[in-house]
């Protein structure tokens, strides 16, 4: 049997163009999100381009200008981008692990997890003795944070599957289990902690882009960076799982390894940017979502995509948050809960009669 | 270059589902699994494809199934599910196109038109953009039918057979589609390459199959050509039921009427 040269022109079911324009698009709109996040503050009159190029040496700015656009407006506008792109991520990775579309993050208690290593990262920094505390300082709370992620979803993954099978309700159930177990902890650390500790825990709780320093953008960059650049390797890999364990195994995936990288990519992305921002939710769920609908299922286009619309979405709740209120400022997590909520329920509604709970 | 299996036994929990159970299949011809319900058949599938854990030896062209990593194997067999489930809505052709997961060797940039020939050979030309979810049952399984025949479109590769595991390819199909899907299943075979198959219906294990291996409680009773297994006596004792075969004159193969007999009735009973 012969197998004839690829011919021209795409087939019918073949969406892999769409998702190629797509990207096209999406690129440009980070840039213009990106423009938009830097020239956009509450300083008033900012010569942005002369802050940015006068580092270069290619021309002069003010002080004033140069700390406005290079301390506050770049790190935070960086944390947009890459907590937005972790999270989209680490929910397309997460729904193509469970097989399901409702897997999220912020759904799941992966979030809650990560944020209980968190809380324990602050509040457990003075035990540790005063040598070690400024080796790890700045690493202590992503680190932590990543591993409560990924102790999170390793435990739901356990307990939500059986025989290769995925049980929906096993897994949102766990989930709510595994969330109101580390708010409770988390709880707990709070209600014993010192007066510095309380502020720090606050500080973090709030769920925000803003106050984003070079230095805590510095050490929670490195795990997302490293899920961000993982998660398309996975794309071969989630979209045979699709057809299930069994079959995916059939088609050359060494399954039990690939699963552990998604777990740990998921992780990884989740747990550092709760580390980051403190919890933004319903980004990891709506955004796979929507691509699904527009350039079908297939991961390969999906991943990177998912980054992409990922960070313009939490750029453009970060403008909204900024401004709905100016000159005060909404935590981000409530636009995007504001957001993301209708989107969810849409879903579980047009999906109802498929979840089997 | 064959299957060949020895001493294969997996337990359920205390439960024995295979008890030392020896298979052989050759390149170029179609093996046929049958028995009653609950004998082992897709059991015995799954061990032969290394898809569960099992006391005993598989090995496949001559090489030992435990010491080829997934990727090695997929190069070198595909297996069609009883039933698949997709978690995603993936289009017709995106789900065939999951086939091409472990690559086509040396053809790599020549595999665009594939999976619209595996899915015409399937006879679901014109499905592509269909949603895999609206498909009607049996279209779903051709379709997956179409996915594994992509991952090993050339039946033989460097000299060696590559080899096709069915099980239960035709349970969601009309006559005519099950006709067509054993024709599939002989041209593969045919052209060189392995063709292995669980088989609930004797008719078409005694038409279409060239060897056949009858289990019944996890061992198995019989095994050879269906003229020398299915007899009324080895079938009568591993269904519990009273049947005839019998020689039509334009085939040549042994064909069996089912007579409701003394323990069927009872279990019916029951």
């Amino acid at each position: 049997m012969a197998i004839p040269v690829r011919g021209a022109g795409p087939l019918a079911g073949d969406r892999r163009r769409r998702a190629a324009r797509l990207r096209l698009l999406l690129g440009a709109g980070l840039a213009a999100a990106m423009l938009l996040s830097l020239g956009w503050g509450a300083a008033g009159e900012t010569d942005v381009t002369a802050a940015l190029l006068a580092r270069a040496g290619l021309a002069e700015a003010s002080l004033r200008d140069s700390v406005i656009v290079w301390d506050i407006r770049l790190p935070r506008m960086l944390a947009g981008v890459l907590v937005g792109a972790a999270l989209a991520v680490s929910g397309a990775v997460m729904q193509g692990l469970f097989r399901n579309p409702l897997a999220d993050p912020g759904l799941v208690g992966v979030s809650s997890g990560a944020g209980l290593g968190a809380v324990l990262a602050i509040a457990g920094t003075g035990l540790l003795p005063a040598a070690l505390q400024s080796f790890v300082g700045p690493w202590l709370l992503p680190l932590s944070a990543f591993a409560g992620g990924w102790l999170a979803v390793l435990l739901l993954y356990r307990m939500a599957t059986q025989n290769g099978r995925t049980s929906v309700a096993t897994m949102l159930l766990a989930g709510i289990a595994l969330g109101a177990l580390s708010g409770a902890l988390t709880g707990l650390l709070v209600y014993r902690a010192t007066d510095d500790e309380l502020r720090d825990l606050t500080f973090w709780n709030m769920g925000s882009v803003a106050g984003v320093t070079w230095a805590r953008l510095g050490a929670a960059a490195p795990f997302i960076l490293a899920a961000l650049a993982a998660a398309p390797f996975l794309a071969r890999s989630l979209n045979a799982l699709a057809l299930g364990e069994a079959a995916a195994l059939h088609l050359g995936i060494d399954v039990q390894r690939m699963k552990r990288i998604a777990i740990l990519a998921a992780a990884a992305s989740a747990g550092a940017s709760v580390a980051l921002t403190g919890g933004i939710g319903f980004v990891g769920i709506v955004v796979p979502h929507l691509l699904r609908l527009v350039q079908g299922p297939d991961h390969h286009g999906l991943l990177v995509n998912a980054g992409l619309a990922g960070a313009i979405l939490l750029l453009l709740a970060d403008a909204v948050s900024r401004s709905i209120i100016a000159p005060a400022e909404l935590p981000i997590g409530i636009v995007t809960a504001c957001l993301g909520g209708p989107v969810f329920l849409w879903i579980v509604l047009r999906s109802r009669a498929q979840l089997e709970l | 270059m064959e299957l060949r299996a020895e001493n294969l036994r997996v337990t359920a929990g205390r439960r024995e589902i295979l008890r030392g159970v020896d298979f052989a299949a050759r390149a170029g011809e179609v093996a046929v699994i049958a028995g009653p319900n609950g004998s082992g058949k897709t059991t015995l599938l799954r061990a032969l494809t290394g898809e569960i854990a099992h006391g005993g030896r598989v090995a496949l062209n001559g090489r030992d199934c435990a010491a080829l990593r997934p990727a090695e194997l997929a190069l070198l067999r595909a297996v069609l599910p009883q039933a698949a489930a997709l978690s995603f809505p993936f289009t017709a052709l995106e789900v065939v196109r999951l086939g091409l997961t472990a690559g086509v060797p040396g053809t790599r940039a020549a595999t665009g038109r594939l999976p619209a020939m595996a899915l015409a050979r399937v006879g679901l030309a014109g499905f592509e953009g269909r949603h895999f979810h609206d498909l009607s049952g049996g279209e779903k399984q051709r379709v997956q039918l179409a996915r594994v025949l992509v991952q090993i479109w050339e039946p033989v590769l460097d000299g060696a057979p590559r080899w096709l595991f069915l099980d239960e390819p035709v349970s969601a199909l009309d006559i005519g589609h099950q006709l067509q899907v054993m024709a599939i299943a002989r041209d593969y075979a045919r052209a060189g390459g392995g063709v292995v198959a669980v088989l609930h219906d004797l008719n078409l294990t005694a038409m279409h199959a060239d060897r056949v291996t009858l289990l019944d409680g996890g061992r198995v009773r019989s095994a050879g050509t269906p003229a020398e297994v299915l007899t009324d006596a080895t079938l009568s004792a591993a269904y519990h039921c009273r049947l005839r075969t019998n020689t039509p004159p334009p085939a040549g193969g042994p064909w069996i009427l089912p007579q409701a007999a003394d323990h069927c009735q009872e279990e019916a009973a029951e």
